[in-house]
């Protein structure tokens, strides 16, 4: 085994627990980058190495290297923030960003074009606050996603503490991060179990993520996780346990049949106070089983294939000591948001905002952002909470604040809504920053929604809710293969188009059609639409009637996915 | 251009006879005939050995072997001419001097003021002064130290000194001629007797310059009777001409392109010019005079403005000739004079009319005084069309026959209309691949690389970096031993990183030994050249201790005087030096010609 691993895991086993030589590389003055093996170990501190992809084409012309800055990603479990924190946050995008903050489809924040000279004053800024980057990306858990879900107020104080418990226990213990960017002391030596008790060494094979759903709402798409936790309520809105979910995720390899989105499949229940333990013992046995050699085949998902869920269980069980029962039964609705104000039990009122795609920039003639939401801030009691879905939620605002916040929102052209297909639209980050877009997205996905809008309109389907993601490659980061309507970017202006899944997100899709254009997506779709208007059933969903309707054929999971593709009927 | 007196078939290569002919041809009787015997008397002397006197000038340019007169001369009359340069017009000034009065029985010492020791002026008899104004009034960086003496309460009496004052300047800024000026005032106030009148030179100065080397040289000459007017006397003990002196050549443009990346808010030129055979013989250091021609769309505006548009002559005239974009308050009277204008006369008469021209082009005077003109009133307020210096930022080792340059293009708004530099923005706007420009070499034999073992200390920000680039290329080729230190600021590092990559490979090949960078607009607080010199001021004298030269280029306002400044306080903090003891330090390297500045 061990001389086939791949790269990375030599990378982490020579990095002395992630510090490879990224303080020397810091002091690089004439070069924006870092060397390769650094750029693999930054991730686990939270950084990206990229550059302006917009640029490339002029670089070398006129002497200079890439347009290289990092992007920085917070950890805030379940995307919870103070108004303080998301203050300082926003100061720093102002002051060493490029004056935009980005909200992920994963509840947390990103800065994008940072370059290495400012990284440290950054990071420190960020720790002033309260806040940490560490493990945000890497192969390690990354940041505990948690439904942020303000009506059952009592079931999201517990989904939530489980949330950070986990979140908490399973962070790397490694004294690197305080030391590179806080200029801590060199902490040297230390025995492997010491360091790193549940990681070691190598950390994990892969990037792992934990979520939490609490029923109805399907909002953090806990089947595209590695593991998940579906909150059970009684009858008071108590959480008595968690269905737990392994082994699904989203990223795959065009043209590669054997890599695949996947689908996490319900293990077990338990009790609350058991959610960390079976956590650890999760991550440790993806540690020991999961494939270190392909980092292509490394994630949970193809462990459990690979193992069988059965074995896999049985194993969890044994590291744990905590026995598993059978799953509960558990509906989810939707895996949208809910706009506008909506009051807890508690009677504090929460006021979630349609941030297309994210990105919060103060846009000319459009929403201000950044000033609308420091204005509110500034005066705000409650939290401020980040959505699986990038949107903004403005939390716990006592009944005698709501007005001023209005105030605000109108004041500032925030957006409480949108059209119901906008209002169900993620597009990734794509170009120009991310090295892996093969297409554009998040600059891309408004322009068609509007013309998408449109034509619903002419077969008087406006008022349709319909889920449409965007991602500029395979890696799936919009979670497009869960979406009804699907677009991945296959090359410049090209996208696959991918229809069937679940509008309650259990269902992955399936590729409809190839390499189209713009005009190509639009003429795919508008037959569709129109035959969806006259046919469809009594709240049949847009996904489920694509496949009744035999446009499509239905993927049962992963395995499935690539299998009997392409456009069954076109119109 | 003299006739030819050597023929082509005499016993010489062609480029020899053409040498030849260009020292005879335009020699006096009086050359000539020395010459006739010197070169006889040579033949003598070498066949009875060590009566030979061939002896070599102290001139470090390589110059050529000076002879002295075999037969033993009347001694000239000797003559003290001090010049005050930054760029090498005055210094080219006092060498022509030098050589038109050595024709007229005098003996010429040519003193560049950056050595001139006050002792040397009070035993002159006659004392010259050509002199240029930089900065804002300011005396050019090299002459500093003297200027202060000469303002100073030590400066020597000068009863006897017959003397005579050159200014150099440039009407365009509001200290004319400033030094030229107050040393003329300062010579006569110390008891000097000034025997020829001042003339300040704006920035076409050859005619007016030469004018006055001849009459001052008259008035200075000494009365020469009969017999003395056949005695030869020669002297070639002075320094050489500089390599100025060869006329504009054409060169074409192979590579033009904006540097700064196109988020930046800055566009800076790297030029490349290739030249028909052999490029002019540049060193490191040196610079090329650009002639640019005037933005055809401003000229319409001003013809507009003038009422003259159709007249085609004048415009094709204005555009390739004329300055006309300067607002110089000279050329503000003519205007009043010319055009008898009640208002401009009355904004003369007000006093207002010099803070009036500030940010105002020669537009704006036309198109806020309007008034019938004709050509010729706008030939009168105009001047003609100087070329612009660039230092080139190439050494000929690297790139062969080819000069480039780094041209940081002038925008600005100013009083409602955008405006841009002539000559950068002829590069930025005007010019493109293929199409031919005028250069001229201009050396600077001040700002030239020392030996290749000796380490240097560079300070380049912006365009400031061009020369360094040149310096770098050519440590490269000549694999010079010794370290190299490059300092570069700009704005953003990410958009305004000049020459990046090559800089990157110098470090790795070696031609460069280290790099300090300043971005000033990356972080909240703005971080200059300066500031990192402070920073890393230890090691920075260890390199000085070890004999380092220190170069700046770049801007004259700002930046240079900041960056002396902090060697200044470096030296006091490392040393534990007095303010005083420090500044001292830093002269001793300008004296020693190891603080070397090329700013403007
Ligand atoms: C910001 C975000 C998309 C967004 O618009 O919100 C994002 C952005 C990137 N993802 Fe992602 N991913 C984001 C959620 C996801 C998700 C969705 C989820 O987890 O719910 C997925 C699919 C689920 C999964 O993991 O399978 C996802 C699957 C990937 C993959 C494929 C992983 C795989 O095993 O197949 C990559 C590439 C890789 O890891 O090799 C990737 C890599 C990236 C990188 C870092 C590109 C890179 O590796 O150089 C992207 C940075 C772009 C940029 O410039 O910001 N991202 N990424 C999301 C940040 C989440 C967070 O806060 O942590
Ligand atoms: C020895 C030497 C070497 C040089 N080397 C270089 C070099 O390597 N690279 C380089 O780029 N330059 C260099 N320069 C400067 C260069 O010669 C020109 O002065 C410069 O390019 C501007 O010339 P221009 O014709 O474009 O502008 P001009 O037409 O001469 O206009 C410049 C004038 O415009 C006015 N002006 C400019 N900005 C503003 C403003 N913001 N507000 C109001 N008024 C303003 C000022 O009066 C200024 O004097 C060098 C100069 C010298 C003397
Ligand atoms: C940056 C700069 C500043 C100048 N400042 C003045 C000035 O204040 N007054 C003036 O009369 N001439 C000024 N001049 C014009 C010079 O004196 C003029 O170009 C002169 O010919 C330079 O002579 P030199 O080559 O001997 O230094 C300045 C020129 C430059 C490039
Ligand atoms: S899906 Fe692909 S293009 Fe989009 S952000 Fe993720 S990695 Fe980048």
């Amino acid at each position: 085994m061990a001389n086939d691993l791949s790269r990375n895991e030599r990378i982490k086993e020579a990095s002395e627990y992630l510090r490879g030589t990224l303080a020397e590389g810091l002091r690089e003055e004439i070069t924006g980058a870092i060397i390769e093996d650094d750029a693999q170990l930054v991730k686990f501190h939270g950084m990206y190495l990229q550059d302006d992809r917009d640029l490339r084409p002029e670089r070398g012309k006129k002497k200079m290297e890439k347009a290289f800055a990092f992007m920085i990603r917070l950890r805030i479990p379940g995307g919870v923030c103070t108004p303080q924190q998301f203050l300082q946050v926003q100061h720093v995008a102002q002051t060493y960003g490029n004056h935009t903050m980005r909200l992920t489809t994963r509840q947390t924040f990103q800065l994008h074009g940072i370059i290495k000279s400012n990284l440290k004053a950054t990071m420190r800024e960020i720790d002033r606050a309260l806040l940490t980057t560490i493990a945000a990306c890497g192969d390690v858990n990354r940041n505990v996603m948690c439904n942020p879900n303000p009506l059952q107020s009592r079931a999201y104080r517990a989904a939530y503490d489980t949330a950070k418990a986990i979140s908490d226990h399973l962070l790397p213990a490694t004294p690197a991060y305080r030391e590179i960017w806080l200029d801590g002391e060199r902490i040297v030596g230390g025995e492997e179990n010491v360091v790193e008790p549940i990681y070691g060494k190598t950390y994990l094979p892969r990037k792992f993520k934990v979520v939490i759903a609490v029923p109805p709402s399907n909002d953090v798409d806990v089947f595209a996780h590695d593991l998940g936790y579906i909150a059970i309520l009684d009858e008071n809105g108590d959480v008595v346990g968690y269905n737990v979910t392994v082994g699904g995720g989203m990223g795959m390899t065009h043209g590669q049949p054997e890599t695949y989105p996947r689908t996490a499949e319900v293990m077990g229940f338990c009790k609350p106070q058991d959610a960390v333990a079976v956590a650890e013992a999760v991550v440790t046995v993806q540690r020991d089983w999961g494939d270190r050699s392909d980092r292509a085949h490394a994630r949970l998902k193809y462990t459990i294939e690979d193992h069988g869920l059965d074995a896999f269980r049985a194993e969890v069980e044994k590291r744990s000591g905590v026995k598993l029962d059978q799953p509960k039964p558990f509906t989810f609705d939707s895996t949208g948001d809910r706009y506008g104000w909506t009051e807890g039990e508690d009677g504090n009122g929460h006021l979630t905002l349609f941030v297309q795609n994210g990105r919060i920039q103060d846009i000319p003639g459009g929403p201000q952002w950044m000033t609308g939401l420091r204005e509110i801030a500034q005066m705000h009691q409650g939290d401020f909470r980040l959505t699986a879905n990038q949107n903004i939620i403005i939390a716990g605002v006592a009944p005698d604040q709501r007005w001023d916040i209005d105030k605000l929102v109108e004041q500032y052209k925030l957006t409480r809504d949108a059209s119901p297909l906008r209002r169900n639209s993620m597009a990734c980050v794509a170009l120009p920053t991310c090295g892996l877009a093969l297409a554009e997205s998040e600059r891309y996905l408004p322009d068609l929604v509007t013309e998408l809008e449109e034509r619903l309109a002419s077969h008087g389907l406006s008022d349709g809710e319909i889920i449409i993601r965007m991602t500029g490659c395979p890696n799936g980061c919009a979670r497009p293969y869960l979406a009804e309507i699907g677009l991945v970017g296959k090359a410049p202006g090209k996208y696959n188009l991918y229809l069937g899944a679940a509008f309650d997100g259990s269902r992955l899709s399936k590729l409809f059609a190839e390499d189209l254009d713009h005009k190509g997506i639009v003429s795919a779709l508008d037959p569709i639409f129109a035959a969806y208007m006259s046919e469809r059933r009594p709240g049949e969903r847009f996904g489920d009637y694509t496949i009744r309707a035999g446009f499509i054929a239905q993927t049962s999971n992963g395995a499935d996915f690539h299998n009997n593709t392409g456009a069954k009927r076109t119109s | 251009m003299s006739s030819w007196p050597i023929p082509g078939t005499a016993p010489f290569a062609p480029e020899e006879i053409e040498i030849l002919n260009r020292v005879v041809g335009p020699a006096t009787p009086v050359q000539r005939a020395w010459l006739a015997g010197f070169l006889a008397g040579l033949d003598a002397a070498a066949s009875a050995p060590g009566t030979a006197v061939l002896a070599s000038a102290a001139a470090p340019q390589g110059a050529a072997l000076a002879p002295q007169p075999v037969a033993p001369a009347q001694p000239a009359e000797p003559l003290t001419i001090v010049y005050a340069t930054e760029s090498g017009n005055s210094e080219r000034l006092a060498s022509d001097m030098a050589k038109a009065a050595r024709k007229m029985n005098l003996k010429p010492t040519v003193i560049d003021m950056a050595d001139l020791e006050m002792s040397e002026l009070a035993s002159a008899k006659r004392l010259v002064f050509i002199a240029a104004t930089w900065g804002e009034g300011d005396p050019p960086g090299r002459a500093v130290r003297a200027y202060g003496e000469l303002m100073g309460e030590a400066a020597p009496r000068l009863e006897g000194v017959q003397f005579g004052v050159l200014a150099l300047g440039d009407t365009a800024y509001a200290d004319f001629c400033g030094v030229g000026k107050k040393i003329d005032a300062r010579l006569e106030q110390l008891g000097g007797k000034r025997i020829a009148d001042r003339v300040d030179c704006d920035l076409d100065f050859d005619e007016p310059a030469g004018k006055w080397i001849d009459s001052a040289l008259k008035a200075l000459a000494p009365a020469q009777d009969a017999a003395s007017s056949r005695v030869i006397a020669v002297d070639f003990g002075g320094k050489p001409a500089p390599a100025g002196e060869l006329g504009p050549v054409e060169a074409e443009i192979i590579g033009l392109i904006d540097l700064n990346s196109s988020q930046s808010d800055k566009e800076t030129y790297h030029l490349e010019l290739s030249f028909e055979g052999a490029a002019p013989q540049y060193k490191p250091g040196d610079s090329l005079d650009l002639y640019a021609e005037n933005d055809p769309a401003y000229v319409d505006d001003l013809l507009k403005a003038a009422g003259l548009t159709s007249d085609a002559a004048l415009r094709a005239e204005l555009i390739k000739n004329r300055d006309v974009t300067t607002l110089s308050l000279k050329a503000v009277e003519t205007y009043a004079e010319v055009t008898g204008h009640q208002y401009v006369k009355e904004l003369l008469a007000s006093g207002k009319a010099r803070e009036w021209i500030v940010g105002r082009q020669l537009i704006d005077l036309i198109q806020q005084f309007p008034i019938a003109l004709t050509a010729d009133h706008l030939r009168k307020v105009t001047r003609p069309l100087s070329p612009r210096a660039y230092s080139i930022a190439s050494s000929r080792r690297e790139v062969g026959e080819e000069a480039h340059l780094l041209i940081s293009a002038v925008r600005y708004q100013a009083f409602g209309r955008a405006r841009k530099g002539v000559a950068s923005g002829y590069v930025a706007d005007q010019l493109k691949k293929g199409q031919k420009v005028r250069v001229k070499l201009r050396p600077n034999r001040h700002f030239a690389l020392p030996a290749p073992d000796q380490d240097i200390i560079m300070v380049g920000p912006g365009t400031g970096i061009a020369p360094f680039r040149a310096f770098v290329q050519e440590r490269r080729a000549t694999n010079a031993t010794g370290r190299s230190w490059l300092f570069f600021g700009d704005r953003q590092f990410t958009h305004d990183f000049l020459y990046q990559l090559e800089w990157q490979n110098a470090l790795k090949d070696g031609a460069l030994t280290r790099m300090d960078v300043a971005f000033s607009r990356d972080t909240p607080e703005k971080v200059y050249v300066q500031n990192r010199i402070w920073e890393q001021r230890r090691d920075l004298i260890e390199w000085l201790d070890k004999g380092a030269y220190f170069y700046v280029c770049g801007d004259a306002k700002a930046m240079a005087k900041d960056v002396r400044a902090t060697l200044v306080k470096a030296y006091a903090d490392v040393k534990g030096l007095s303010a005083e003891a420090a500044e001292k330090a830093v002269a001793g390297l300008d004296r020693a010609h190891r603080y070397l500045a090329d700013t403007y």
